[in-house]
């Protein structure tokens, strides 16, 4: 939040609506999700898969299939532009230059018949009018960058000579090469190792403070939301349940679905013989999705009225949403706990 | 580069081999189907056919013809005379026909190749469009008609109809074309297909969506990104197209009074001339194992994780 004016919001996401033609039908992906994005920040999306989550940042960049995709309304305004509204040539004068892209099996993003060389003055060249020795150059100072040796000699080899972190590496370098003022993250790191995963994850933290790049960290790791994440939203069947900030999320989370999420984590201080606490059920088929508040058949605290009315995602305090019909309840029950327990509601 | 040589290396060892092979079991089938070069409706005298067996060393037990033969051809590289073709030596007509089919087996695959790659791009990417559809279903009649049928119906509308275009013969480019794209429709079709669904298979992959979230243009996505991935089915079965072309090219010679082999080749069996189907069978191979390196060595130059063997 160093940025000159911290309180326009560098991305501004309006009512998305993005649905699928299937052979079981319509199937509504997102189902009006907003939020904003300030600059320098780190959002992170959580949810499990089929929650909307991925195809909320495919649709920002453009790059859903249409047909079967289709996006219904919604605003995304960047820098002034809406971006779901713009022609398809200047969308893509922002993709890979504005907004980056990386996504999540670093096996397959990349292009196995082009030298990563190739791959990454492709978008310098594009954006930037780059002439083919200043682009390789900048792409040999990219990989040394996201940490790989002898980048120079590296720029002839193919995807299939490289690792699977080295690989993401690859894809980071290329998807900031061109310094966007968005990264926008899709798993970056669900196809790599533990090991990796914690380098990849620093290798972002780092650049995004060297160059205070807004990040959207697309996850179901609730543990990578934790290490970098400033901000959250949790989405459940093309929906934001929840948004808060770390803190918050993991503190004075109110969303029976973010409980959920959290209990169902292993933990160190717990007794590893019992097993974890899964969320009940499974997520809804997105072509059937309940009537009312769609987590009701999962939720252990449904009421009489989740079944009829969907909850709206209502401002519970500053930077904190839920939508829960049970925030009320949830919230008097939370200050009575905290009130019993004064060094927990320190923090 | 040096495993590149390496590979040339090999695969001329087991061309060599091959050639054996295909020598042995030609000279074995040639010589084992009932008649002989000189049987005919009229007989030959019997001193006559003597003398006539001697001149081609057909009086030699079968395994010293084997060898003479053999030698022959490694040392000299003399494939022998005919034996229907009067005063004509193997190598000769070899030497007459093979231009004139490899040209017309040359001009079909580069007009099937000119037409086929083209229309399974656009039909990949409007599928489902008008084009598409009408494409694909050209596609499936270039694969059903034969061509002796597609050569009728040509001659019929750019010969007699609409006066383009000669009838037959061979020797000007106008004479090519009609029996170019007899030959080369059916491949076209084929590569058309393929093309079409390579195109889909690498649109659906991720590379693709990274390719377009990294702002390229549809052009450059599909022309750099999906189109050489594409390519890969049709090269492979460019390996066995021109063998077909090459082969298949027989009718439209016929049709088109084109001076090629493929009547010989035919005939040469008929008539039991053991060294032209010789001649014939042996060039065929030369030629197919020339077209399948030249395959697998291209598809390496495209796919860089494929290593040849």
């Amino acid at each position: 939040m160093t940025e000159p004016n911290p309180s326009a919001p560098l991305l501004s996401v309006r009512d998305l609506h993005v649905s699928f033609q299937t052979d079981d039908g319509l199937i509504e992906a997102v189902r009006g999700v907003s939020f904003d994005l300030a600059r320098g920040e780190t959002l992170g999306i959580v949810g499990e898969s089929g929650s909307g989550k991925s195809v909320t940042n495919l649709a920002l960049m453009g790059v859903i299939p249409t047909p079967p995709g289709r996006i219904d309304q919604g605003k995304a305004n960047f820098d002034g532009h809406d971006l779901l509204a713009m022609s398809q040539s200047r969308l893509m004068a922002i993709r890979g230059r504005r907004i980056g892209m990386i996504f999540q099996d670093p096996m397959t993003a990349l292009n196995p018949l082009m030298t990563i060389g190739q791959q990454l003055t492709e978008v310098t060249r594009r954006h930037l009018g780059l002439s083919p020795t200043a682009a390789d150059r900048r792409a040999a100072e990219m990989l040394e960058m996201v940490g790989i040796s002898s980048p120079g000699e590296r720029l002839g080899d193919y995807p299939h000579e490289f690792s699977g972190g080295m690989r993401q590496r690859v894809m980071i370098a290329m998807a900031l090469s061109c310094e966007p003022d968005i990264l926008i993250a899709d798993e970056p790191t669900t196809a790599l190792d533990v090991t990796i995963q914690a380098q990849i994850l620093e290798l972002l933290a780092e650049l995004q403070q060297r160059r205070g790049t807004s990040i959207i960290l697309v996850t179901h790791d609730l543990g990578v939301v934790a290490g970098v994440c400033d901000r959250v939203l949790v989405m459940y069947a093309g929906r934001v349940v929840e948004q808060a900030t770390v803190g918050d999320l993991f503190a004075a989370h109110r969303h029976p679905y973010t409980l959920g999420l959290l209990q169902s984590l292993p933990r160190l201080d717990r007794d590893q013989s019992t097993r974890l606490d899964a969320i009940a059920g499974q997520p809804p088929d997105m072509a059937r999705i309940p009537s009312g508040c769609s987590f009701r058949p999962r939720c252990p605290v449904a009421m009489e009225r989740c079944e009829t009315d969907s909850p709206p995602l209502r401002e519970l305090g500053p930077g904190h949403a839920s939508a829960c019909w049970h925030d009320d309840a949830a919230a008097a029950k939370r200050a009575a706990a905290n009130a019993d327990s004064p060094s927990e509601a320190d923090r | 580069m040096r495993h590149l040589l390496g590979y040339a290396i090999r695969r001329f060892g087991w061309m060599l081999l091959t050639l054996w092979i295909v020598y042995t079991v030609s000279f074995v089938l040639m010589r084992s189907v009932p008649g002989n070069p000189f049987s005919s409706e009229r007989t030959v005298p019997p001193a006559i056919e003597r003398q006539l067996r001697a001149r081609y060393n057909l009086d030699a037990p079968p395994i010293r013809q084997y060898f003479d033969y053999a030698i022959g051809i490694v040392t000299r590289g003399d494939l022998g005379w005919c034996l229907r073709l009067e005063d004509y030596s193997v190598n000769q007509v070899l030497a007459e026909g093979f231009p004139v089919s490899a040209s017309l087996a040359i001009f079909g695959l580069v007009f099937a190749i000119a037409l086929g790659i083209p229309a399974g791009v656009i039909s990949a990417v409007r599928r489902g469009s008008l084009a598409d559809l009408s494409m694909m279903t050209a596609a499936v009649l270039g694969i059903a008609v034969p061509n002796f049928v597609l050569a009728s119906i040509v001659i019929l509308l750019f010969v007699f109809m609409l006066p383009l275009f000669p009838a037959a013969g061979w020797g000007t480019l106008a004479q090519i074309v009609l029996p170019a794209f007899c030959l080369g429709a059916p491949v076209a079709a084929y590569i058309a297909r393929l093309t079409r669904a390579g195109m889909l298979e690498v649109l659906s992959r991720e590379h693709v969506r990274t390719a377009y979230a990294k702002g390229l243009s549809n052009r450059a996505v599909i022309l750099k990104h999906v189109l050489p991935g594409a390519m890969l089915p049709v090269v492979s079965y460019l390996g066995p197209a021109t063998a077909g072309v090459l082969t298949g090219s027989l009718v439209l010679e016929k049709i088109f009074a084109i001076p090629g082999m493929g009547s010989h080749f035919i005939n040469a069996a008929l008539q039991r001339d053991y060294t032209l189907a010789m001649g014939m069978v042996l060039t065929y191979t030369v030629l197919l194992f020339l077209m399948n390196s030249i395959v697998d060595i291209s598809y390496a130059v495209i796919d860089p994780r494929v290593k040849l063997q």
